[in-house]
């Protein structure tokens, strides 16, 4: 009993509503909620700190997203940049017509979906992990360090990561070496088509798993550690803890964080693949963005084409946010964005 | 009603519908698709033309100090064996200018400060005009710069070496859309106030002519570009540490057959030893490929180097290297220095450009890390008793394109200095290019001849800056005299199996999809090489190559070589 009030304790609630819950918590009968609406003047004069705050930011939105995102006309356009954007015919959906009809798109689109599923499944929950790990440590001086050392390459650029690799794994790699020293093969694992998605998942993994960390760890530092002494004092034991208080109070941002990834779903990036192309073969390595990347600046498709294919991916990302957030929304999450 | 705190159910319709949502309009766009025209698309042929009137006229410049060796320029240019005493002028008195323009270039070496004496003290020497290079990482330059171009953000001019031109599939309309037309002010005799860019011959300035409708070149052409380096002579090298070859008791090879021997004999992998670094544009020499764009006439028919039976065994060749364990493991990768790993003797052949001859020897002698260290060049290997060749490289190595926003005494002003950058190897001006300000960048040996300090090291050598402004109007091959002397000896030893590019004064642009078709080729044959796929599928590539763009590109040069041919 006490457990599932703490549960109900550790996720937020939004504060009209959690008021009236605790007024019909004494009576027999629900009475209905009022919501008085507030006039949008006295809001704006009430609010206008947090307003002017936030008026950088949708400055930065406006100049470098979507102004620029009002350009994404030019994948319905014969473009040229070397004529007036309003002087380039119009000539509908023929770019995406080429994009879907290229008999190596869709193959780049399954590649693409492999990683982002693999990113989802294997990279996602072992960012919760460390977080869970790094909460866990008691030793402060430890913590620090640990965190530190496992976020550290997430600001590490692709050419790095893929150099460290190479340096550690590659064939005249640290590990080749030592293992042709006692004897045996050199690691292929570098340039094994086959593999190749585990090696990219070592390497998301190492880049990008203390990052996500970081996140997880803030939610986390938001639970009430009374919750926890509470439980311990009710006897709940180390997992029931986990399973009961901390998972459930780092939901939220889970929610969040799963709904955002999927937006992004088709974007898994571009330097990864690209510099790791020649050794496992174009084949294995090609996402869209490399897809685009050749048909495009490398080829004589342009602009429009490499539009069309960016507007694509927007589309489905922000389908899939939608259609995520609105599941969330469903299963009792606050989402992305609250629901008025 | 407190709703948020509940979970309702989920509906499976509902669900059924948000989660298809996705899906259904993701399906549904191809079926939107309208049909549109896209222009553009068809290919494109221009043809060098020496004798057009917007040409600057050719004025003889003659070297201020005699060459040592003469040779028969381009091909096998002339050489100093002794440094000129004393260092002649090209230029006495430069033209007075005051203008800053931005140049792009890539930089393989240091980047020094905007406001570095150096650049001061090349603004005085040149006559006042101020250059300001922005050097960019060459890795990402060429990509970047077919951006950079598009949107005019390449400052009053960028260089850009001619095979960096075939990152744009489009490079002929951005030229003339994007470049300043620089006829206006080079057309007729230019010797008096540019003596060193008339100086540079009719071929170098017909290879930087542009036309804005090809199929009208006589009205519509214009000088786009201030032209680099006039390219001649073979075009790269296949180097080899002679003192490990010797060492080891080898001998050196002069056929495909001999250097697998020797890569099997000297390759030794525990000890991390691999006989063989880069090979890929060295070797289809060696199989009689053609160079520069891959097509040539066979028996009389116009064919490209991906359906002739010698590219097959080209890429046998290249795979049997890698199955045998022959080459570097690292190569292809981002983490291979060819340059490095011949250095520290873990190759013993790598191809390269000629810089590594003489810059790896000096660096090796500077730091004297082996004494012994001796670096040499394989002369044109044969297979199966072909004839032997060896690829030359021709034509104009790059250019530099001044922004078309420019007006004409902004242009005038830039040609100053590139005048004043043309001078030639020996000239107190190419001495300043390549190695800064006496006493603070470079001393003199007893022999004359500039060699960097320290601080020219660090801050200048292989720096890439003034070298852009122009390529030199006569290249004549400078630096220690033994190195000279073998390197001119070597170009002699070559000169008569020489082979250029048939097309190389035809600028085809190919027809819509021929890149495409030509890119996912290259990646089928690479996926043959290191043997992801079987070499069988080599003739499926062939043909799927063919029927996506190959055939289509072929009618080109066919038609490219009967006007050639005068028919």
């Amino acid at each position: 009993m006490m457990l599932r009030t703490s549960r109900s304790s550790a996720t937020p609630v939004p504060e009209v509503l959690a008021s009236s819950e605790a007024e019909d918590a004494g009576t027999e009968t629900p009475r209905p909620v009022l919501r008085r609406r507030i006039p949008l003047r006295a809001r704006l004069r009430r609010d206008w700190p947090l307003l002017l705050l936030v008026f950088p930011a949708l400055l930065q939105l406006a100049f470098f997203f979507y102004l620029p995102s009002l350009f994404s006309v030019i994948a319905f356009m014969d473009y040229s940049p070397y004529r007036p954007l309003w002087e380039n015919p119009i000539i509908g959906f023929t770019y995406f017509q080429m994009l879907f009809q290229d008999p190596y798109f869709v193959g780049a689109l399954i590649n693409t979906l492999k990683f982002a599923l693999a990113q989802l499944l294997f990279v996602f929950p072992f960012s919760i992990f460390l977080a869970l790990l790094v909460h866990g440590m008691l030793n402060k001086v430890l913590r620090n360090g640990f965190q530190s050392i496992v976020y550290l390459p997430y600001f590490f650029s692709w050419v790095l990561v893929v150099t460290i690799f190479l340096q550690i794994l590659g064939q005249d790699g640290l590990l080749s070496r030592w293992l042709v020293g006692m004897g045996a093969e050199r690691l292929t694992i570098m340039n094994n088509p086959e593999t190749f998605t585990f090696l990219a998942w070592m390497q998301w993994t190492w880049k990008d798993a203390g990052w996500g960390m970081i996140i997880f760890l803030a939610a986390l530092g938001a639970i009430s550690p009374s919750l926890y002494e509470a439980a311990a004092a009710d006897g709940a034991s180390r997992w029931q803890r986990l399973w009961h208080i901390t998972l459930p109070g780092i939901r939220p941002v889970i929610v969040l964080l799963l709904i955002l990834q999927l937006g992004g779903i088709l974007t898994v990036g571009f330097e990864q693949y690209q510099l790791q192309r020649e050794a496992v073969g174009w084949q294995t390595a090609e996402v869209l963005d490399t897809f685009v990347y050749y048909r495009t600046i490398l080829a004589s498709d342009g602009e429009s084409l490499g539009t069309a294919a960016g507007l694509f991916k927007g589309v489905i990302g922000l389908l899939l946010i939608l259609s995520a957030n609105n599941v969330a929304h469903r299963l009792g999450e606050q989402g992305v964005f609250q629901k008025s | 009603m407190a709703k948020n705190l509940t979970t309702p159910a989920l509906r499976r319709r509902t669900l059924l519908r948000t989660g298809l949502l996705g899906s259904v309009c993701a399906a549904g766009l191809p079926l939107l698709a309208g049909c549109g025209e896209i222009s553009g698309g068809e290919a494109s042929v221009q043809t060098q033309n020496a004798s057009l009137d917007i040409l600057p006229e050719y004025v003889e410049w003659p070297l201020p100090a005699e060459p040592d060796l003469v040779g028969e320029p381009p091909d096998h240019p002339s050489a100093y064996l002794t440094y000129p005493d004393p260092v002649p002028q090209a230029i006495p008195e430069p033209r007075e200018g005051s203008g800053s323009y931005s140049i792009y270039v890539p930089n393989w070496g240091p980047s020094m400060a905007k406001d570095d004496p150096y650049y001061t003290a090349m603004a005085e020497a040149m006559g006042g005009t101020r250059i300001e290079f922005v050097q960019n990482d060459p890795n990402a330059y060429t990509e970047a710069s077919v951006q950079w171009i598009k949107a005019q953000e390449f400052g009053d001019g960028i260089l850009l070496f001619s095979w960096m031109t075939s990152a744009d599939a489009n490079f002929d309309e951005t030229v003339v859309n994007r470049f300043a037309n620089l006829s206006e002010v080079l057309a007729g005799d230019i010797s008096e106030r540019w003596p060193l860019l008339a100086g540079r011959g009719d071929d170098v300035w017909a290879a930087s002519v542009w036309a804005e409708d090809p199929a009208n070149p006589e009205e519509t052409s214009g000088i786009y570009g201030i032209p680099w380096t006039t390219n001649g002579g073979p075009g790269n090298g296949f180097f080899y540490r002679a003192d490990l070859l010797a060492e080891a008791g080898l001998e050196v090879p002069t056929t495909v057959e001999e250097l697998l021997e020797v890569a099997r004999a000297w390759t030794d992998d525990p000890a991390g030893k691999w006989a063989i670094g880069g090979t890929d544009y060295m070797s289809t020499a060696w199989f009689g490929l053609t160079p520069g764009s891959g097509w040539s006439s066979q028996d009389g028919e116009i064919v490209h180097n991906n359906e002739r039976p010698e590219f097959k065994e080209w890429v046998e060749f290249q795979r049997q290297i890698r199955e045998e364990g022959l080459v570097h493991p690292d190569v292809g990768t981002p983490n291979f220095d060819g340059k490095a790993a011949q250095r520290a003797g873990e190759v013993l052949f790598d191809q390269d450009g000629w810089a590594r001859w003489t810059d790896v020897p000096a660096q090796v002698a500077a730091s004297g890390e082996n004494p012994d260290f001796d670096l040499d060049v394989l002369g044109a290997l044969t297979s199966k008793d072909r004839e032997p060749m060896y690829h030359a490289a021709s034509g104009v190595a790059g250019w530099l394109f001044l922004s078309n926003q420019l007006e004409r005494e902004q242009i005038e002003e830039i040609l100053d200095v590139a005048n004043w950058c043309s001078s030639p190897a020996g000239t107190i001006e190419q001495e300043m290019i390549v190695y800064g300000i006496e006493g603070e960048h470079f001393e003199r040996g007893d022999d004359g001849r500039p060699a960097f300090t320290e601080a020219g090291i660090t801050a200048k050598q292989d720096s890439f800056a003034f070298t852009a402004m122009s390529g030199v109007v006569q290249n004549v091959l400078e630096g220690p005299a033994d190195m000279v002397q073998r390197r001119f000896d070597f170009n002699a030893s070559v000169l008569p199996v020489l082979v250029k590019d048939e097309f190389e004064t035809a600028r085809v642009t190919a027809p819509a999809g021929a890149d495409e078709a030509g890119t996912i080729f290259d990646e089928k044959v690479n996926d043959i090489i290191m043997g992801r796929a079987d070499l069988s599928t080599l003739e499926d590539a062939v043909a799927t190559w063919k029927a996506d763009g190959g055939d289509a590109t072929r009618a080109v040069y066919e038609e490219v070589h009967r006007n050639m041919e005068g028919q």
